[in-house]
């Protein structure tokens, strides 16, 4: 019994766990550590934002695909028109998601952006305008994909209801149906 | 059991063996991140496989006869289902399996949209008629490399002062980005804020390219007419898409900013010592 309730407590997909905290680890950490250790504010920058960069990808297009099931794009129509687009897993997939590590992909976008924050009232207390750019930078790219994942969710979840709705509403009248036939 | 190399097998069992070893092969190669698609995506989703940071919108048509990578435990009856998604829910004749293909599909989508995008904005193009249209699938990418190679360029050229120079360089160009972007639109202008951003930082690669040089030779005539000539290079490609974007009574209003923006990086390349 404990090999078969075991697996379902683990992480269903440790690696992209790892990547999704990876580098979002790595920038708050190389940001952190290095304003105290290294002078050079271009390479501070420079890495900073890059490992940020590379977060929201792989955030956006890894992560939130394999452990949430959610994916959120913009299009650009014939018209010229610019449309978001959310797109999320079918109903039974989304169920069967590993609810460990939608919890570990939840948290850890919250509380980076809270820990960004954080950095960004220090360097606003300290005057330093040149550190307030990177933290601003990576505060723009956390809340981008908090947002954009957010939506994704709230249009998951109106997804759910409808099917619901048209699952009972069909269950009913195929009843209704039968009910009918057998009378 | 003990491994299959030593016991002699039977024919048939060997093809099996063989079968299953090309299975597990195909899926170590399709990549540690591959999903297993259980279900066949929500019927009407155009799902666009689109992935650079903030994003993009239509995917190059060679990418799209591509079969996407499933993983081998996928039953035939949901692969089928998939196929008529394909046809059903499909907006822009995308693969539907993007929320489920491999990460390395991604990545390489994502470096051709790049180079795609720099050929379309940078080159003499041909099949530019509609400027409007070319940049349509924007990405963020490429203006972020290009921004952060001009501030490290003039960081490393300059001889004191090298992290004022590269946040100078780096907030010059980005908020120059954005409040070009904004004036068009305040102008009436018909262009998205992001193709827009995009746009300007594809234009910035000519005045890389002329940093990289004055960086090399620090002779001040070389340096006045690589920068001018880039400066042409980049203001005549990013011409077409903004006066496209405004009405013909706007255009100088438009276009004069941005050349504007392009002459003072093209002064702060030339004033690094």
């Amino acid at each position: 019994m404990d090999r078969l309730q075991a697996p379902e407590e683990n992480y269903a997909n440790p690696k992209t766990c790892f990547f999704h905290v990876l580098f979002k680890a790595a920038a708050l950490a190389f940001y952190i550590l290095s304003a105290l250790f290294v002078d050079n504010f271009v390479i501070i920058f420079v890495l900073t934002v890059f490992l940020a960069a590379l977060d929201f990808w792989v955030v956006k297009n890894v992560s939130g695909r394999i452990l949430v099931g959610l994916r959120w794009w913009n299009e650009i129509n014939d018209q010229g028109e610019s449309i978001w687009k959310f797109e999320c897993l079918d109903q039974e997939s989304l169920s069967r998601m590993n609810k460990k590590d939608s919890w570990l992909f939840w948290w850890t976008l919250y509380l980076t952006a809270a820990a960004w924050i954080l950095l960004a009232i220090f360097s606003l207390i300290r005057f330093q305008a040149d550190y307030l750019l990177v933290v601003g930078v990576c505060l723009t790219l956390s809340i981008a994909n908090i947002i954009g994942f957010t939506k994704c969710r709230k249009d998951a979840k109106k997804q759910i209801q409808q099917f619901a709705q048209q699952t009972i509403a069909s269950r009913v009248s195929s009843t209704i149906q039968s009910a009918f036939s057998v009378v | 059991m003990p491994y299959g190399d030593t016991i002699p097998l039977h024919a048939s069992s060997q093809s099996d063996i063989d079968e299953i070893e090309n299975l597990i092969n195909a899926s170590i190669q399709s990549g540690p991140a591959t999903v297993h698609p259980t279900r066949p995506l929500s019927p009407p989703r155009a799902s666009i496989p689109v992935s650079s940071p903030f994003v993009a919108s239509e995917i190059s048509p060679q990418a799209y006869q591509k079969p996407p990578l499933v993983p081998p435990g996928v039953p035939p009856p949901a692969s089928a289902a998939h196929r008529q998604n394909v046809g059903g829910g499909v907006g822009f004749g995308a693969s539907p399996n993007t929320l489920t293909e491999p990460v390395w599909d991604t990545v390489k989508r994502d470096l051709s949209r790049i180079i795609s995008n720099l050929k379309l904005v940078v080159f003499p193009n041909p099949n530019r008629e509609d400027p409007g249209k070319a940049l349509r699938d924007w990405d963020l990418w490429g203006p972020f490399f290009f921004i952060i190679f001009l501030g490290l360029t003039l960081s490393w050229s300059a001889s004191v002062k090298k992290s004022e120079v590269f946040a100078v360089a780096f907030a010059v160009l980005a908020a120059g980005a954005v409040i070009l972007t904004l004036n068009v639109l305040l102008l009436g202008g018909h262009i998205i804020f992001f193709q827009s951003l995009s746009l300007l930082g594809y234009c910035l690669f000519p005045l890389d390219a002329g940093a990289v040089i004055c960086m090399l030779k620090n002779n001040a005539i070389i340096k006045l007419v690589v920068v001018s000539i880039t400066l042409v290079w980049s203001s005549w490609a990013a011409y077409p898409f903004i006066s496209a974007a405004v009405g013909p009574r706007r255009k100088a209003l438009a276009l004069y900013p941005v050349f504007l923006m392009y002459i003072s990086v093209g002064f702060l390349i030339i004033a690094i010592d």
